[in-house]
């Protein structure tokens, strides 16, 4: 599972800029699933037949993740970027990026400290401050590379530290990585699997392919935010890497299905997993679109817990993965019979 | 000499100012292959150019060999490690930065961050008291490995721009450790004007305590600082800086020799080598400030390449300023003292 997250998270794939990542995972579900299409917002939805025929159940993760828009080329040859999706200027500034599909080596740049006044030091940065230096010392220079509309990514390695993983774009390719591992597996029942587009900038890919699969139920694999750190105590720290599986009762999106949340807890203390919930209402994902899609879809989302999300160094800790993979297989075999 | 192998075997080597241990010992290794008589001493590296010939002025070419970085105060009861700062680190870009701390081996991390349900607004830049590195180790495991004192330096790799520009860590002022490397080059088997002193002073960023001790030492009659300066950029002041790949920037200032400031403008003049001005008010902020003073005082000036982002690990140089810096030190000891 590891090798199968690296392999996914070193790909670039910002928000309606998917397909390297989903060409990747093309290749690795085509000959495990028996349909496979991709939607007209750029969604791949798997069919797999199981062993027999359940409710109607969809596992999904989101294939895109947080990164930047080229807006500007400036005369000095430097170029003006947004952000897609939520990301704190403050993990940006000083920063390697790459940019385009062609991976132009870039760096963010911005004011030397030492021309700063003190206020302006103990001011967080502003992406308004901050441009991507490519090396180009002129507009014409830098068009020869990248045009306006580019997206550009954190350049970061995918590194191992102990037991713990830090890479870019855990959130969420860690929910692909357990999504294709399941899918090469014997399913006891039919599935649905939808690894979805633009979960970053308002749930927009989950909603439409729920609405096309029209499930019974949905089960969404994420990577939530983790706050287990330094002088953070008690209830502020949310979750905890190395506590499991994070099955949250209610966040900023969704109420989820009662019954599901029960079985989760159940079903991780009888196969012996460990398993956690939130301790504070905070975040959201696509169940947040999917539960309330069509008629309704009872829904829960199960996730790694992840410190430093949205940043080139997300870290996560490898026994969560395999844990809950653990649960989220388990429960792709019992929700089904509900 | 190949100076882009150089420089990037220099700018990732390690060397905070006061660990300067494995830099300098680099650093000394590549000077020995135009110096007979290399030595550290107080951590400067230390090398005789050339034959001495009595009557020629002693000149001291300086680049400190240290860089930014921090240094561990203790391992906090969640397993963090607590660090304050060497030199005049940008505070705003720590969250979720990569760092490797030379432990009893070398441990990589990553800066926390608070999430932004906890960031209370997000209006405040971390103080060093508040920043922990999250190794992904635990507290038994790091007081086995790292103990107060031990060093951390941003861990960043050296990248290609365009052109001929590259981004890394400790460019300031690896970048002028190589530009003498590449003068000695341009300077092997000429007739000097100068008896040839080298030095790679240890401690510029903290205050140049290196250089204070180092021109205890040598007491030259002449001394150039070879450090960078800044090069304009989204924010800057164009007033006050220069441009990359504009050429070297030579120092004319009340504390500078006004002489070796004009001679060196001669010279640039003379070769066609294209030079800026970098015009200060008073102190420089450079070792120069050392040698002017140090025992009965030396007549000196700063030559500088200009580099965008100081003191981050996005530096970013243009490697023409470097070639261009070296052609000027090397047409200047050639042209002696008239």
């Amino acid at each position: 599972m590891k090798s199968l997250l690296k392999e996914l998270c070193l790909i670039n794939g910002v928000s309606g800029d998917e397909q390297l990542v989903r060409s990747a995972i093309m290749e690795k579900v085509k000959d495990h699933c028996d349909e496979m299409r991709t939607d007209p917002l750029g969604s791949l939805i798997c069919f797999k037949k199981g062993k027999s025929s359940g409710k109607k159940l969809m596992v999904c993760a989101h294939m895109d993740e947080v990164g930047f828009i080229i807006t500007h080329i400036n005369s000095d040859g430097t170029l003006s970027f947004d952000q897609v999706g939520g990301i704190d200027p403050s993990v940006v500034i000083g920063r390697q990026v790459k940019v385009g599909n062609a991976g132009i080596q870039g760096v963010v740049g911005s004011q030397a400290v030492h021309d700063l006044s003190k206020e302006e030091r103990e001011a967080p940065p502003k992406f308004s401050g901050m441009t991507i230096d490519i090396g180009a010392s002129s507009k014409e220079e830098a068009e020869k590379y990248v045009s306006p509309g580019d997206c550009a990514y954190f350049s970061s390695d995918f590194l191992e530290m102990g037991s713990k993983i830090k890479s870019k774009a855990i959130d969420d390719r860690a929910g692909c990585a357990m999504m294709i591992s399941l899918m090469q597996e014997d399913l006891p029942f039919d599935t649905y699997f939808v690894f979805n587009v633009q979960e970053e900038i308002g749930l927009r890919g989950s909603g439409a392919s729920a609405y096309s699969v029209a499930p019974d139920f949905a089960l969404v694999l994420e990577a939530t935010t983790a706050a287990d750190i330094d002088g953070v105590s008690g209830g502020k720290k949310v979750c905890c890497l190395g506590s499991g599986p994070v099955v949250s009762f209610m966040d900023r999106r969704t109420i989820y299905d009662r019954e599901l949340y029960r079985l989760a807890f159940d079903t991780a203390m009888e196969i012996g997993v460990p398993c956690q919930t939130k301790s504070a209402v905070a975040g959201g994902n696509d169940a947040g679109a999917i539960h309330i899609s069509g008629k309704g879809v009872r829904t829960l989302a199960v996730s790694v817990p992840c410190r430093y999300l949205h940043s080139p160094a997300c870290v996560i800790e490898s026994a969560d993965l395999e844990s809950t993979y653990a649960l989220v297989r388990e429960l792709a075999g019992r929700i089904p019979k509900l | 000499m190949e100076l882009l192998g150089t420089i990037t075997e220099l700018a990732q080597a390690f060397g905070p100012s006061g660990c300067e241990d494995a830099a300098g010992e680099l650093a000394k290794s590549m000077l020995e292959e135009y110096c007979s008589e290399v030595y550290i001493s107080n951590n400067n590296v230390i090398g005789r150019f050339g034959e001495r010939r009595e009557g020629l002025p002693d000149l001291v070419l300086d680049a400190h060999i240290d860089q930014i970085g921090m240094i561990v105060t203790g391992i906090s009861e969640e397993g963090f490690v607590k660090v304050d700062s060497l030199g005049g680190i940008d505070r705003r870009l720590l969250p979720t930065q990569q760092v490797v701390i030379f432990g009893k081996r070398q441990i990589p991390g990553v800066f926390s961050t608070l999430p932004p349900h906890l960031a209370q607004g997000g209006n405040k830049v971390m103080t060093f008291a508040e920043a922990a590195i999250d190794t992904g180790l635990s507290k038994e495991e790091l007081e086995e490995l790292v103990s107060p004192g031990d060093c951390v330096k941003f861990d960043v790799e050296l990248k290609r721009l365009l052109g001929e520009r590259v981004t890394c860590g400790a460019l300031d002022d690896r970048c002028g450790v190589a530009c003498i490397l590449y003068a000695l080059e341009l300077l092997k088997g000429e007739d000097l004007g100068y008896n040839v002193t080298v030095i790679f002073s240890s401690q510029e960023e903290v205050g140049e305590r290196g250089a204070k001790v180092g021109a205890f030492e040598l007491a030259p009659d002449i001394a150039i600082a070879v450090d960078v300066s800044f090069a304009m950029n989204t924010g800057e002041d164009p007033k006050k800086c220069g441009e990359l790949g504009k050429g070297p920037m030579i120092g004319v200032s009340p504390s500078l020799s006004r002489r070796i400031s004009q001679e060196l403008i001669a010279c640039a003049k003379n070769a066609q080598i294209p030079f800026q001005y970098e015009v200060m008010n008073g102190m420089t902020g450079t070792n120069a400030d050392r040698y002017s003073v140090e025992k009965g005082g030396a007549e000196t000036c700063t030559v500088s390449i200009p580099l965008r982002n100081m003191h981050t690990p996005a530096e970013v140089i243009d490697l023409r300023d470097v070639r261009l810096s070296a052609q000027l030190l090397a047409e200047f000891i050639k042209e002696g003292r008239k």
